[in-house]
């Protein structure tokens, strides 16, 4: 409450004081979904279906209810924080998804640097772009990007040096990050116990994904530390022209897998991948999205004292979008496995997923979003767990109803 | 020679005498690689005979996340306001050599007018929005404007002499060098230029209303 008068406090006096400018930009967001789906139990419902939302879940839903503001402390810090209500369980009702402090000091000779301390996501997604990490293009995130939402979070410091080419006559801008985080120890028990999904739901910071002493996942908590070993990424971006992105990194956890005690839900794994992505924007509205992962997480195997299981993964997606003036239409190809060593066959998983969506935004504060999505997977764990056939056909489809308003909506 | 005659080429010699100055006139034809009009190019003529020109004060505003216009030009000595219109702050900057300068976070217009005295472009950016960018083109050419829609410029009233025109735009990929030339006006007869892009112009940025890239 007090932080709202704040909030409110600050927006008053920029309202009376319009030369002020580390006025508090904010948005507060509701997104309503209506429901159709024939899947199995979620993730966050301790099943080992693909969506976010199950048979159970037909109806009207909550997708996401969102504050966020920018609190400019002096001129080149900035104070970001991020929190959700996502209408499924996790460790807090609302959650914080991302919140830091950004140091953006002014170029010099055409260089750049920025530094964020605090929680945020690495750069890996070239689709969630909007605000609040979704999509401008569909409802439902890749199956990449879901589990980067699930699991992946930078918890600690990234910098990042930026050559900005286009404001010196160049075609190419040229950008290198590295990142150091903590409380990511857990990343990857998501991938080796349930494998990918395709849903828009963020894991909280410090939050959980699933519901406690459910199988297969019992509740993970990804953003755990107790080993004291850093995570360490470091990327590359390339821009040409504003018209094409290329970005690419390295990511590494250095997680000790041995420390794994799964009874105590202390999960260890370590994970690391490379990613690399490519958005290509056009002059008539097109937008052409491909995004590649491949990675391994391993952890203590639980029957052989000293081993390890392993779960390699891979990830990619197409995406392609067209601008009709307030009107998006996309679709999208998903593809994925996770294959399993040293665990019997547990948590393996591969499928491929078509997504199509149509956005409309009506203005500034009002967007509807019709998509369709069908997932078509196959996982050792149905059967293992629920006697189920392990290949398993999924279709949601969600009529989304989003409002939002605040000093940053245009 | 009859007195007469004598008589007549006296007048004739005089009549040419106190012939009003000739006053030229200049036009330049841009076209781009594809010969479609070359539209709003900066264009700058410079002669032996500098008559002065006045320092300006200029407005370039923010709104909707971008410079608007953006792209000024104006005489060496000048200065230009720059009001964000927009609901959102916005951080200026340049670190062009012509014209350094910062504008902290603002909205509004809290701040004086930047001057601008020496020759040059100014490339502007937000430090919070980068997609946004603008041109400062600053000159000390007597003569200056921008092509129209056909790709056209005129400067009329123009001194007998020899004059150095030159062409940019931000997104030509031409060494500026390769897009200036030599003109002399000789009589009021009007002197055509043409001049057409060897390369294709760069794609404009995106609006910045159209993605916002969070990273």
């Amino acid at each position: 409450m007090k932080s709202l008068r704040t909030l409110l406090f600050l927006s008053l006096l920029c309202a009376l004081a319009p030369g002020i400018g580390w006025c508090t930009d904010w948005e507060l967001s509701a997104d309503m979904r209506v429901v159709n789906s024939d899947g199995q139990p979620t993730l966050f419902d301790g099943g080992l279906g693909t969506l976010r939302f199950d048979r159970d879940d037909d109806g009207v839903q909550v997708g996401r209810l969102r504050a966020a503001l920018n609190q400019p402390l002096g001129n080149v810090w900035d104070l970001k924080l991020d929190a959700s209500y996502w209408g499924q369980d996790d460790a807090h009702p609302v959650g914080l998804t991302e919140a830091y402090l950004e140091y953006r000091p002014y170029p010099i000779d055409g260089w750049r640097a920025r530094v964020r301390i605090g929680a945020f996501y690495p750069p890996v997604s070239l689709e969630n772009t909007d605000s609040g990490w979704s999509s401008p293009y569909t409802l439902s995130s890749s199956a990449l990007d879901s589990w980067i939402g699930e699991e992946i979070r930078t918890i600690g410091l990234e910098t990042q040096l930026e050559w900005l080419g286009t404001r010196m006559g160049h075609d190419f801008d040229v950008g290198v990050t590295g990142g150091v985080f903590g409380w990511n120890q857990g990343a990857g028990v998501v991938l080796a116990n349930n494998g990918f999904s395709l849903t828009d739901r963020q894991t909280a910071l410090f939050g959980r994904v699933g519901q406690l002493g459910d199988e297969p996942l019992g509740g993970a908590e990804p953003f755990l530390q107790f080993d004291h070993r850093e995570g360490v990424y470091g990327g590359l971006e390339v821009r040409y022209l504003d018209r094409v992105v290329l970005r690419v990194l390295h990511y590494d956890n250095r997680a000790s897998p041995q420390l794994d005690e799964v009874s105590d839900q202390n999960y260890s794994q370590h994970t690391r991948f490379n990613s690399a992505g490519v958005r290509i924007e056009g002059d008539r509205g097109w937008t052409a999205i491909a995004q590649w992962l491949d990675g391994e997480t391993t952890t203590a195997a639980d029957d052989v004292p000293g081993g390890l299981s392993s779960w390699p993964f891979r990830a990619e997606y197409a995406l392609l979008s067209k601008r009709f003036g307030r009107s998006t239409l996309s679709a999208r190809y998903d593809r994925f496995v996770v294959d399993s060593i040293g665990a019997d066959g547990y948590g393996a998983q591969s499928g491929h997923a078509w997504t199509a969506a149509y956005v409309f935004n009506t203005d500034a504060h009002w967007r509807f979003t019709l998509e369709w999505l069908q997932v078509v997977s196959s996982s050792f764990s149905r059967e293992d767990f629920f006697g189920g056939p392990p290949l398993l056909t999924e279709t949601q489809m969600q009529l989304a109803i989003r409002y939002a308003l605040g000093s940053a909506i245009r | 020679m009859s007195r007469n005659q004598a008589l007549a080429a006296w007048l004739l010699v005089l009549g040419a005498a106190t012939r009003p100055v000739t006053a030229g006139t200049i036009t330049l034809q841009a076209t781009q690689s594809d010969a479609k009009p070359f539209v709003g190019a900066v264009v700058t003529l410079q002669g032996a005979a500098h008559p002065h020109v006045a320092p300006v004060n200029a407005i370039l505003d923010q709104i909707n996340l971008a410079f608007a216009p953006d792209l000024i030009v104006i005489p060496v000595g000048s200065t230009v306001e720059f009001p964000n219109s927009d609901s959102v702050s916005h951080q200026i900057y340049s670190f062009s050599p012509t014209k350094r300068f910062q504008l902290p976070l603002y909205h509004g217009q809290p701040y004086p007018p930047v001057h601008f005295d020496q020759a040059g472009i100014v490339t502007l950016g937000c430090n919070i929005h980068d997609q946004m960018v603008g041109y400062v083109f600053v000159t000390d050419a007597a003569y200056f404007g921008r092509t129209d829609a056909a790709g056209a410029w005129t400067v009329t009233n123009l001194p007998l002499g020899s004059y150095h025109l030159s062409l940019w735009h931000p997104l030509m990929r031409e060494a500026t060098a390769s897009l200036e030339r030599d003109v002399t006006v000789a009589d009021d007869e009007p002197v055509t230029l043409k001049l057409q892009l060897a390369h294709p112009l760069r794609r404009p940025p995106l609006p910045a209303t159209v993605r916002r890239d969070q990273y």
